[in-house]
């Protein structure tokens, strides 16, 4: 039989079902918030742990002038290389549904292998057959191409005209970042098939995979120093070594960092869904005060009192929880799916594990009993005789000081009492701004987010002032290339630049990143960062060094004012650091190109940069066609071409996609504040049913009494709005800073322009003519004889 | 003056209690000392603002006295912890309300078993067979299953009466018990608690107005601003 006790908590919770569904509801909403986040980021660990790092991948791959087997046996010979192979990476131009692309085919000397890179067959045919490609995964889409039909694959400075290829088959390389992502076809062909196209026998790049699999990227780096000397003892020159952190995946940083401030953003609402638990205990508490009294005369002690009050939290708790997590298990997994999307990583098949499963219930279930700790203890120690004596609200709000500042005479007097009412509980209005203003702080945290995202793109864009970019497959003379493409009609100007890899020179032994340096005219007039420290180069500058953000980020040795020892091309050579540019997400240093052709072995030109006269997409792409073929015949290969306006797109649209995450959170904790909002006036009007039945027995009528409730619902959003402005300058740097961490840094915009306040505002008053809709209506349809008997 | 008694049950000793109101002190007892021997049936009276209603919290525990003692069974109930007085008042001492103070979301039977949940005095399953028995005798059994809002104000006050003996207290407190009721259903209820007075040797002690109310009691105790005006015999005109 159940204890009556619990019978009084079980009917307690179904007579106030309006009140108990809100915090239900609003708890559910903030629990879902948080456990999909929790779920998506444990869905991908276990994917990165069992999937990516199950593929075995590379520690590292240099990329030599030539990889011959016998460089590769002793390769594997070495102690610490667990297991080694080949490859060559072909770039080409895919053309499919009328629509041509970049593509890089990779051509390996094993397809199966067992100790390094596994790749996972998906459909069709692997390893690829001869005259055939087989598409990496994420490309297929993006190809335009599907298995069985058939790309027209042509090589620059391959065959004049394309090679018919069908697709047959597909394979998922986890390694890869994805292609639609990276807006390349990645697929996969036999040698053979790559000689057909045009591409050189035998292999050029030299993969490896290390021993130990917890080796330290500084020990990848020293084996790949080990690797390096033996191929140029061999006689082979490297080209470049490439060191990704060891055991992580390309993407994998950017996504926790996502997924953290997500999370961040979900404990937030939790915490803000905590106020209005607190909020509606506090009402619940001082609506049964009376009760808690009376129970005390009947030798309820206060431990079995708090027993029966947290127990109907929990059981709140337990609600919203049961309503959520089932919920939050499934946009945990769509999320997480979309997130193994963008990692060009299966998520699919993996299960969310037990202890989020416990984690997420014990978060549910504990923090409505944590909200309600505090009103329960502080209603379970008022003494009875108080409670008994107790005759309601006695607060007169501070109607009178507003009054007094604000109102001109001969304001209506309810919309005094409006005013006053909304003051009169003063710690749940406290509670209820909280939620409202940090919504909105953080909705206008994302719009100035947004902001600052346009104006870098904008920034990073025009500082490339060139429509169209070609990037040699080998280094050529720079007059030449010059020469060659002012004379294509179309062309307006030309530049000639020139890029090399280079490294800090380290003392104590450690092998730093490699990084990009572009060389540039004097009077570059296509090269124009903003600076944000220092200066740009000068034509009088020797070796001078202007680093992006992101690079002096990663290095920080580049600081401004830094003299520097940089490798390149295998000789040490000392530069200055004069300026900081922000170039977006390119990690890369300009420097004076006869500054860095003096050192370098081939004083030429890597690239070209040029200005049409055309303005149109389809003429732009019409005079790069004839630029390329013009190139061609003077003998200078173009590996890749690009217009600024097509990245730009692109990158638009991902720097958006990470902003729009990070919005979303905003929309959660909105979705709290206004169900704060409808909870505090839903208690307002209940608590004050005696005096609405005053108010109606003198003379108000329904429509003054609605108009009482949604005025003060009002006066409550449009304070939100004033606190939310402040805030917002700390959600902005919140926001800010996420949004550095997971793709780059961008200049602070603190304060919100005054459209997106104005759009705030409105949102708000929308916001809360809604939430005070069914209070206003429940306050108008009480009978004034039943009111004024309420107790 | 003092009830010459040897072993009351009750025993008050220079009992004050001032109230702040208005940044001055209201005194509401002015040193009492009154004795209310076992099986009395007292009604207290007194104009409205003498001190009657503050008289029965203190005696309940439900405010402290400002100065002197209370002792009730022997325990010193102005020494008591809130969670004592908790303990004690559920066992030793049942309250009826002038407004009854049934909770609304429990039924007649269940309000009267509730008492019986908090202290565990009777064996989980003798509660239920003891809370209709007390409405049984009350003569609202046939109400048990309803909830308060469905009774008349008089089914409420019994409910409030047998809910007061749950646990077999040697004292009830009543303050204004036929306040809110009509004459038939306040005579019905006084002779109710007479009759708990004569038969189970309960001590009643009840605040009321009505004359007719204190024509059941065995001594009146009469108040006037704070202080025991006379103690005696109720006249039976």
């Amino acid at each position: 039989m159940i204890d009556v006790r619990w019978r009084k908590v079980r009917r307690d919770l179904t007579q106030h079902r309006g009140r108990s569904l809100l915090l239900v509801l609003a708890m559910a909403v903030a629990l879902l918030g948080a456990a999909t986040i929790l779920n998506t980021w444990t869905l991908v660990k276990r994917a990165t742990e069992q999937g990516y790092r199950a593929s075995l991948p590379v520690s590292a791959t240099l990329t030599l002038t030539r990889v011959d087997a016998e460089l590769l046996q002793q390769v594997r010979a070495l102690p610490e290389v667990a297991s080694a192979r080949a490859r060559r990476s072909v770039a080409a131009n895919v053309q499919a549904g009328g629509r041509g692309r970049k593509a890089v085919i990779f051509v390996l000397d094993d397809f199966m292998p067992q100790g390094l890179a596994r790749l996972m067959p998906h459909s069709g045919a692997w390893p690829p057959p001869e005259g055939a490609l087989v598409i990496e995964k994420s490309s297929l889409e993006f190809s335009g191409a599907a298995l069985g039909e058939t790309l027209a694959v042509a090589l620059p400075g391959g065959q004049a005209t394309a090679l018919p290829l069908v697709l047959r088959g597909v394979v998922r390389d986890v390694s890869l970042a994805p292609g639609w992502m990276e807006n390349v076809v990645y697929a996969f062909a036999t040698s053979a098939t790559a000689q057909a196209l045009g591409a050189p026998a035998g292999f050029d790049e030299l993969q490896f995979r290390l021993r130990d699999a917890h080796a330290s990227r500084a020990e990848v780096r020293r084996v790949t120093e080990l690797v390096a000397a033996l191929a140029q003892h061999h006689g082979q020159q490297v080209l470049r070594t490439d060191v990704p952190v060891p055991g992580e995946h390309v993407h994998a940083a950017q996504m926790n960092s996502l997924l953290l401030t997500q999370g961040a953003f979900a404990l937030l609402a939790l915490l803000v869904c905590g106020f209005l638990g607190v909020n509606l205990f506090n009402a619940l508490l001082a609506g049964q005060a009376r009760e808690i009294g009376v129970m005390k005369t009947l030798g309820a002690r206060r431990r079995q009192l708090t027993g029966m009050y947290l127990s109907q939290a929990l059981c709140l708790g337990a609600a919203a929880s049961l309503l959520a997590l089932p919920l939050a298990a499934w946009t945990g997994h769509a999320y997480a799916d979309f997130k193994g999307e963008l990692l060009n990583l299966p998520v699919q098949g993996y299960a969310i594990p037990w202890w989020a499963w416990l984690l997420q219930l014990a978060v549910g279930c504990g923090m409505p009993v944590l909200a309600a700790a505090l009103p329960v203890a502080r209603a379970c120690r008022q003494s009875v005789g108080a409670v008994l004596r107790d005759i309601g609200i006695v607060a007169p709000g501070r109607a009178l000081v507003l009054r007094r500042l604000w109102l001109p005479a001969g304001w209506a007097r309810p919309m005094l009492l409006s005013l006053a009412n909304a003051f009169r509980r003063r710690q749940r209005l406290l509670f209820t701004l909280l939620a409202l203003a940090t919504a909105g702080a953080v909705q206008l945290g994302a719009a100035n987010l947004r902001g600052a995202v346009t104006a870098s793109v904008d920034m990073i864009f025009n500082a490339q002032a060139y429509d169209v970019s070609l990037r040699l497959a080998q280094a050529g003379d720079a007059a030449t290339l010059l020469r060659t493409a002012a004379a294509v009609p179309g062309v307006m100007a030309a530049e000639a630049w020139y890029g090399q890899r280079a490294r800090l020179s380290a003392t104590d032994g450690a092998v730093d990143e490699p990084f990009s340096v572009v060389g540039l005219p004097p009077t570059s007039t296509m090269a124009q960062p903003t600076v944000t420290a220092g200066r740009w180069l000068r034509a009088d500058d020797g070796r001078a060094l202007v680093v992006s953000r992101l690079l002096l980020r990663q290095q920080p040795a580049l600081a401004l004012g830094a003299e520097v020892d940089l490798v390149i091309d295998q000789r040490p050579s000392r530069w200055r650091v004069v300026g900081v540019v922000e170039t977006g997400t390119q990690p890369l240093a300009y420097v004076p190109t006869a500054a860095l052709q003096a050192r370098a072995a081939q004083p030429e030109a890597t690239s070209v940069m040029v200005t049409l006269t055309a303005t149109s997409p389809a003429l732009q792409i019409d005079t790069l066609q004839r630029l390329r073929a013009a190139l061609q015949d003077a003998g200078l290969t173009v590996a890749t071409s690009q217009r600024p306006a097509e990245s730009r797109r692109v990158v638009e649209d991902h720097l958006q996609m990470v902003v729009d995450f990070l919005g979303a959170m905003a929309w959660l904790m909105l979705t709290i504040g206004a169900m704060a909002l409808a909870s505090t006036m839903g208690m307002a009007v209940l608590e004050r049913t005696r005096e609405i039945g005053v108010l109606r027995a003198i003379g108000a009528s329904r429509r003054d009494i609605a108009a009482l409730v949604q005025v003060e619902g009002l006066v409550i959003v449009v304070l939100a709005w004033m606190v939310s402005l402040p805030l917002s300058v700390l959600t902005s740097v919140v926001l800010g800073h996420a949004f550095g961490r997971v793709m780059f840094a961008v200049p602070l915009v603190l304060w919100p322009d005054a459209a997106a306040a104005l759009r705030w505002l409105a949102l708000a008053l929308l916001i809360s003519l809604l939430a005070c809709a069914w209070p206003a209506r429940r306050a108008t349809r009480v009978p004034v004889v039943q009111a004024l008997k309420f107790s | 003056m003092i009830d010459t008694d040897r072993n009351p049950l009750i025993r008050l000793r220079g009992v004050s209690k001032t109230f702040p109101v208005a940044g001055a002190d209201f005194t509401a007892l002015d040193g009492i000392d009154l004795d209310i021997a076992r099986g009395e049936f007292v009604a207290v009276v007194g104009p409205s603002g003498s001190g009657k209603s503050t008289l029965l919290n203190l005696l309940a525990g439900i405010d402290p006295p400002s100065a002197g003692s209370i002792t009730v069974d022997g325990r010193a109930v102005h020494a008591m912890s809130e969670a004592e007085l908790c303990a004690w008042r559920g066992t030793g001492v049942g309250i009826v309300f002038q407004f009854f103070q049934l909770l609304p979301t429990l039924t007649a039977l269940e309000n009267v078993m509730l008492p019986m949940d908090f202290c565990a005095r009777w064996p989980a399953r003798e509660r239920e067979p003891r809370a209709l028995q007390l409405l049984q005798r009350l003569g609202v059994a046939d109400q048990a299953h309803k909830f308060p809002a469905a009774l008349s104000g008089g089914q409420q006050q019994r409910v409030a009466v047998a809910r007061a003996l749950a646990n077999a207290p040697a004292l009830v407190l009543a303050d204004e018990p036929t306040g809110n009721l009509d004459s038939h259903n306040a005579q019905a209820l006084l002779a109710t608690l007479a009759a708990l007075v004569h038969s189970e040797h309960i001590t009643v002690v009840m605040v009321t107005h009505e004359r007719a109310a204190m024509q059941q009691a065995t001594r009146c105790v009469s108040l006037a601003d704070g202080r025991v005006a006379s103690t005696g015999q109720p006249r039976h005109d």
